[in-house]
């Protein structure tokens, strides 16, 4: 216990400069951009643009700051300082835990902050105080899911091809699937907006049904069936990829 | 009593590259081991799989009475490990980075700080404790690197390279420490590419060479089997060198080597053979560039155990 309290202080005492600023603005830049680039080209009926938006611009953020923690993940492997931890005698998992109550934390942080921009441009929470915190409650849940994937991909990084590509490469390629999730979901404009030929992926994929359900949760109005949905979603990738990263973290040569 | 013990581990990489060979050796409980050997020959390996960071491909290792591939959680609450390169946090003092691997032993906050506080104390770094670790020299990072590996003293302590890269301050410095530490009781195994280093600081030396081990034993055992050193003479004008062979040509071993200008001799009695010599040449009245005892090199030392193996 003392371990993963004193290795989480190391994780955000790191970060405190060179990642948590980001983790405070890139809400409000991913927020700008969404909303005067699209914001007057899109119908979405009743519902103002900023109030339509937000939980994709949330959504977008954690994709982003799961990224940071393959390179996190990355240098703990491959560091001398990694090694060492190796020989403590500590659990194998426990490096993993501090960078993912990090990203738990790191998460939170931009979900406040892009709540706060979002209330400048108008987005409200209609439901009250549960509905809130479901909203946070499933942000937190695909934060942990999708920093769980990055990191087994850091740790990865390092070992494949003798680590030439570097947890750099692995970053990039990460931001294919993020952007074509984000861009091709009805979380930025509504299924009609799209070509007919698209639409049964962009009405099923996750990041579609998981902004609909938040969408909801800011309303107050949740489809329970689009509820189990995103909830099943979450849940499978926390299991899949958290399952991974234990696997990954704990084999060794 | 053996604290630490292989039985015939081996090491292969990827299924091809050998790293270790059937290696067997054991460093008695107090002692300090020394695994010598170029780089290359598999001293870090062999550390990695004692410190439970590679598992041997076949064979057997215990550290302090638990096997390293069975029991690896029992070893490491046992070893401290110091790697080749400073394992710290760079961006911590290096008073955090003692608190930290305290704490990372499972000490509470308040008992790291007191420990942190003492180490700080014995290794002398009141005046860098609590600068970034990246604003360190060589010799500064070692000692906390050290230090860090001992904030729960340990029974066995695996100290891999640790003066590779000081400068010779510094290395004394880690001599000292390492010698200061075994009083103390603690088992040392430590790996070097210097046959000084292993000879000042160890009671023990295994010789490794291509992952196989080619002699053990202590530092006497070992100069025996490598030869004693020789006494080397260069004389100003290259033309005096033939004489100065014909006073020396009876004794030990003796050589004119022209083309480097030198004429050795074995020295088996070391500064007594040298002042033999010395008398010897100074009756012939010949001006000298230098005079001077040489030990074997490793590398020379390496040839003549490998040679050995081999015939």
């Amino acid at each position: 216990m003392t371990a993963l309290v004193a290795l989480t202080e190391r994780v955000v005492h790191d970060a405190l400069r060179n990642d948590l600023p980001f983790a405070a603005l890139s809400p409000a830049a991913n927020f700008i951009v969404f909303n005067f680039m699209l914001g007057n080209v899109i119908d979405t009926g009743g519902m103002s643009y900023p109030q339509y938006v937000l939980p994709v611009v949330v959504i977008q953020v954690i994709f982003l700051g799961a990224l940071t923690t393959v390179d996190r993940a990355a240098h703990d492997e491959r560091s001398n300082f990694g090694d060492r931890l190796r020989t403590l005698p500590i659990s194998a998992v426990i490096p993993l835990m501090a960078r993912m109550l990090y990203c738990l934390f790191r998460g939170a942080v931009a979900l406040l902050a892009a709540v706060a921009v979002g209330y400048m441009f108008g987005f409200r929470m209609f439901g009250g105080f549960i509905y809130a915190a479901a909203f946070a409650v499933l942000v937190l849940m695909l934060t942990l899911a999708l920093s769980l994937a990055a990191d087994a991909a850091g740790v990865l990084s390092v070992n494949w091809r003798g680590g030439i590509a570097g947890s750099g490469a692995f970053t990039q390629f990460l931001l294919v699937p993020q952007m074509l999730l984000v861009m091709l979901s009805t979380g930025t404009a509504p299924a009609d907006s799209f070509p007919d030929w698209l639409h049964s992926f962009v009405r099923n994929q996750p990041v579609s049904q998981v902004t609909q359900t938040l969408r909801g949760f800011a309303t107050g109005h949740v489809v329970v069936s689009n509820l189990a949905t995103s909830l099943a979603w979450c849940l499978g990738l926390l299991v899949v990829f958290g399952a991974n990263a234990v696997r990954i973290q704990r084999r060794t040569q | 009593m053996f604290v630490i013990e292989l039985d015939s581990v081996a090491k292969t990489f990827d299924g091809a590259i050998q790293a270790l060979e059937d290696v067997s050796f054991s460093v008695p409980t107090g002692s300090v081991c020394a695994l010598l050997g170029h780089n290359g020959a598999g001293k870090t390996t062999a550390v990695k799989i004692l410190s439970t960071l590679l598992r041997p491909t076949s064979g057997q290792a215990t550290v302090a009475g638990y096997d390293v591939t069975r029991d690896p959680a029992q070893v490491r609450a046992s070893i401290g490990s110091v790697g080749q390169i400073a394992a710290l946090d760079w961006e911590l003092t290096g008073r955090e980075n003692l608190v930290l691997f305290g704490r990372l032993r499972g000490m509470r906050r308040k008992d790291a700080r007191a420990r942190a506080d003492a180490l700080i104390h014995q290794f002398d770094m009141l005046q860098a404790a609590d600068r970034l670790v990246r604003t360190y020299s060589g010799g500064m990072m070692r000692r906390i690197d050290i230090a860090a590996g001992l904030m729960v003293p340990p029974k066995v302590l695996f100290l891999d390279e640790p003066t590779t890269g000081l400068d010779p301050r510094s290395r004394r410095d880690v001599w000292g420490l390492v010698s200061s530490l075994s009083a103390q009781g603690v088992t040392i195994l430590l790996t070097t590419q210097y046959l000084e280093e292993a000879d000042v600081l160890s009671d023990s030396i295994v010789v490794l060479n291509k992952g196989r081990i080619i002699a053990n034993g202590t530092a006497e055992e070992l100069k025996r089997r490598v030869g004693s050193g020789y006494c080397t003479v260069s004389p100003v004008n290259p033309a005096d060198l033939s004489k100065i062979f014909a006073v020396v040509a009876e004794l030990e071993g003796a050589e004119a080597d022209y083309e480097a200008n030198t004429v050795s001799v074995l020295a088996p009695d070391g500064v007594a053979t040298l002042a033999e010599v010395f008398r010897r040449v100074d009756r012939l009245g010949v001006e000298l560039v230098d005079i001077a005892l040489r030990k074997p090199s490793l590398d020379e030392a390496f040839l003549h155990l490998t040679e050995s193996v081999t015939t």
